[in-house]
């Protein structure tokens, strides 16, 4: 019987194994083909071997940041990183502030705001594209990084929910135990929640974050100036000769969204954890 | 009291009415009667700005760079600055333009610009002032043409003609070329004189080596592949290209031009079925897989140093490669055709290929502040110095005949053709957008044909191709007439 039961788990684990790693490659093999390919020597996607280039160079790398004539990559990215950036702390601020406020305080019409920012919600953000732009041009903000980073950062608390469900979590009775120690609200928010908070910031901010920095729609349509393009924008606008060089920049487009994921992830996991004894 | 105040309330807004509406129909009278007279006044706004869209490969070879800095020398006196738009070249000037984010000069195929100005958002100039009126050719002149109420307005300034040219590599040709693809002995091979032995030439390379193609080009795009249909009797839209109850892809015997394509493909690999070769041609004619393609001549350059390119990648320096690919690489007019439209055929009755193509120029937005000082930078950048400049450093074949004369070969060439109709302009029209979509699903049906077994063909006759073509202006015509 035990010999039985064990085979079955060896059967189970291996093919659950192969199945994982079978999900997992085809997952992991067009980001590693994309790889690959901006290290490309010949630059050109039709003289591959096949699925792989016949041989590599760093040569499209350094023609990404050098060669700035046509495509000045060095500035999109400097511009994709000034808005994602801008973005993501306006965001995240008025998202936390929108949750927690939805979530600690009742007021009238609080119920009424809840279900329309959930039916708006609902509605794809392109579909106001059109006001948008007029809205936009009206403001003097097309051809202008700041307003892209407005409506960003604007559009961010429509996604409040689920950081309000965070904040309930929360037990008021911590609150309550501050407010009859003499704390008004605002300090109750800072010293108390906020730090009790750091999980669901760091989830805003990182959503904050990379939704403006792999964005296409809106930059492209609010930004005119090929110097102004985000790096999204920009990629778009390379030639159709210029595969390795698009390549590369979708390289290294992800970095910033590497390097942020591995330095926050720590505290999501340790705020979860702490959330979790506390609770 | 009331009622007075409220009666000469009344008197004073129907006399501002009035006013108004006199001024109004006074002013309408005087633009209509002569709307670029009083745009294009001849007196020059100062200290200005003008932003200049150029076309990219204008701009990656470094001519427009010399063109503003001559241009802003000259004006200097002025205070008149040209500078680069910064944008992208496919431009949608009829959204941004009126909200003031267009550029004021831009540089674009014929048929974009009257696309613009049919939406009047572009003006009508006073070419007849300029430097290049003279030498540019009647038929470059009506790409740029719009008639209004009975007056013929000019939209825009030709620089260059576009069409397709035929493009090979002379170390690709047979040894023994001389003396068995020389046959009339006038040192040009026979292949890239006719379509005949280029057909022989593409199916030789190919059953020797199947990696090795001949001619390789995509039958979906219609830009290039309608040439054959012209040849043969076809034409866009009947009455100069402005009548379009009249689609005549399948007039005359346009049925042989897409049986020579059908028979072209049948050399060719899968490839030519969607736009996989214009986009790899650069690479592939450079390493040699293919011996020839068609493209337009503002991408020698883009072919030039893919070249260069691969004779660096071999071993030779770069003076070495350079040199070796001039050598090389050769831009030529497209091979005739047999009059029976059999590529197979000995001795054929040759025809002239005609190709459909384009006249890049220079327009003035309508929303511009500064018409005069835009209109002196055009009449400097057609000037003969700039123009011939621009096909040095660019290759295009320039619309003006002084220089197209000078530079000889090819730029006359092209120029003769154009004057000879054998460039048939693409229309002006706005209705001409809808010829794409339609032209692609019929050549790219012919391009399948060619690998579908015997008994699964669509095309296996004249008559099926004729059809073909019928069933392709239907379905144009229902584009264009279906919601008017």
């Amino acid at each position: 019987m035990m010999k039985k039961l064990s085979v079955g788990k060896i059967i189970d684990a291996t093919w659950t194994y192969a199945l994982l790693l079978i999900v997992a490659f085809i997952f992991f093999f067009p980001c590693l083909w994309i790889v690959l390919a901006s290290f490309s020597k010949s630059g050109s996607i039709y003289s591959f071997d096949g699925f792989f280039p016949k041989s590599y160079s760093v040569a499209t790398f350094k023609k990404l940041f050098t060669d700035t004539t046509m495509y000045n990559y060095p500035r999109w990215f400097l511009n994709t990183l000034f808005v994602a950036v801008g973005s993501c702390l306006l965001g995240t601020f008025l998202t936390i502030l929108t949750a927690y406020t939805m979530s600690r305080f009742e007021f009238r019409a609080r119920k009424t705001m809840m279900k329309t920012t959930m039916i708006l919600g609902m509605f794809p953000s392109f579909m106001g594209m059109t006001a948008v732009y007029i809205l936009m041009t009206q403001f003097g903000l097309i051809n202008q990084l700041w307003g892209l980073i407005l409506i960003y950062a604007a559009g961010a608390p429509m996604g409040y929910l689920t950081q309000k469900g965070f904040f309930d979590t929360i037990p008021k009775a911590i609150d309550e135990a501050a407010k009859i120690d003499g704390a008004n609200s605002a300090q109750i928010f800072w010293k108390i929640n906020l730090p009790l908070s750091k999980p669901i910031i760091v989830y805003t901010a990182l959503t904050s974050f990379t939704w403006p920095w792999s964005d296409f729609i809106l930059p492209k349509l609010l930004l005119k100036e090929k110097d102004l393009y985000t790096v999204a924008v920009g990629l778009m606008s390379l030639d159709e000769t210029e595969f390795a060089r698009f390549a590369a920049g979708s390289v290294f487009i992800a970095v910033p969204i590497v390097i942020l994921y591995f330095a926050l992830v720590k505290n999501m996991v340790d705020g979860i954890a702490e959330g979790a004894v506390k609770g | 009291m009331k009622r007075k105040i409220a009666l000469v309330l009344i008197g004073m807004m129907a006399l501002t009415t009035l006013a108004g509406c006199k001024s109004e129909s006074k002013e309408a009278t005087k633009e209509a009667a002569s709307p670029t007279n009083t745009i294009f006044t001849g007196e020059l706004e100062e200290n200005v700005t003008i932003q200049v869209l150029e076309n990219d490969t204008a701009i990656s070879k470094g001519y427009f760079d010399e063109l503003i800095k001559a241009f802003n020398k000259e004006y200097e006196k002025y205070g008149i600055t040209a500078v680069d738009a910064n944008m992208d070249q496919y431009l949608d000037l009829a959204n941004d333009g009126p909200y003031g984010y267009g550029p004021d000069v831009l540089y674009q195929a014929n048929d974009v610009i009257m696309q613009y100005a049919e939406g009047k958002h572009i003006y009508p100039l006073p070419v007849e002032q300029l430097d290049c009126y003279s030498q540019i050719p009647e038929a470059a002149w009506k790409a740029y043409q719009v008639d209004v109420e009975g007056n013929t307005y000019t939209c825009g300034v030709p620089v260059n003609v576009q069409a397709p040219m035929l493009y090979y590599r002379t170390d690709l040709l047979p040894e023994d070329w001389k003396s068995n693809w020389d046959d009339n002995k006038n040192d040009v091979p026979d292949m890239v004189e006719n379509w005949n032995d280029m057909y022989a030439y593409s199916k030789e390379i190919h059953e020797v080596n199947p990696d090795k193609y001949g001619y390789m080009k995509s039958l979906y795009d219609v830009y290039f592949s309608s040439g054959f249909l012209f040849s043969y009797g076809g034409y866009i839209f009947g009455d100069n290209n402005t009548d379009t109850n009249d689609i005549g892809f399948a007039a005359g015997d346009a049925n042989k031009g897409a049986w020579v394509l059908s028979q072209l493909a049948s050399n060719m690999n899968e490839d030519c079925i969607d736009d996989t070769i214009t986009t790899n041609a650069y690479s592939k004619l450079a390493d040699g897989t293919y011996f020839a393609t068609l493209s337009t001549p503002d991408t020698y350059t883009t072919f030039y140093d893919s070249l260069v390119e691969e004779y660096e990648n071999d071993g030779l320096t770069e003076d070495e490669a350079r040199d070796k690919a001039i050598e090389n690489l050769v831009m030529t007019s497209l091979p005739k055709l047999p009059e029976s439209g059999d590529l197979t055929e000995e001795n054929p009755s040759l025809i002239d290929t005609k190709t459909m193509g384009g006249v890049n120029g220079y327009a003035i937005s309508s929303y511009t502040k500064c018409p005069n000082a835009c209109l002196a930078f055009v009449d400097f950048a057609t000037n003969y110095e700039m123009i011939k400049l621009r096909n040095e450093k660019l290759g295009i074949a320039p619309a003006r005949e002084d220089v197209a004369e000078e530079l000889g070969g090819l730029s006359k060439q092209m120029y003769e053709n154009l004057e000879k109709g054998n460039v048939v302009l693409m229309p002006s029209i706005k209705e001409v957008g809808q010829i794409w979509t339609p032209g692609q699903t019929f050549f790219t049906d012919l391009a399948k044909d060619s690998f579908r077994p015997e008994s699964e063909k669509k095309f296996k006759d004249l008559d099926a191709l004729k059809a073909g073509l019928e069933d392709m202006c239907n379905q144009i015509s229902d584009a264009i007439h279906t919601l008017e």
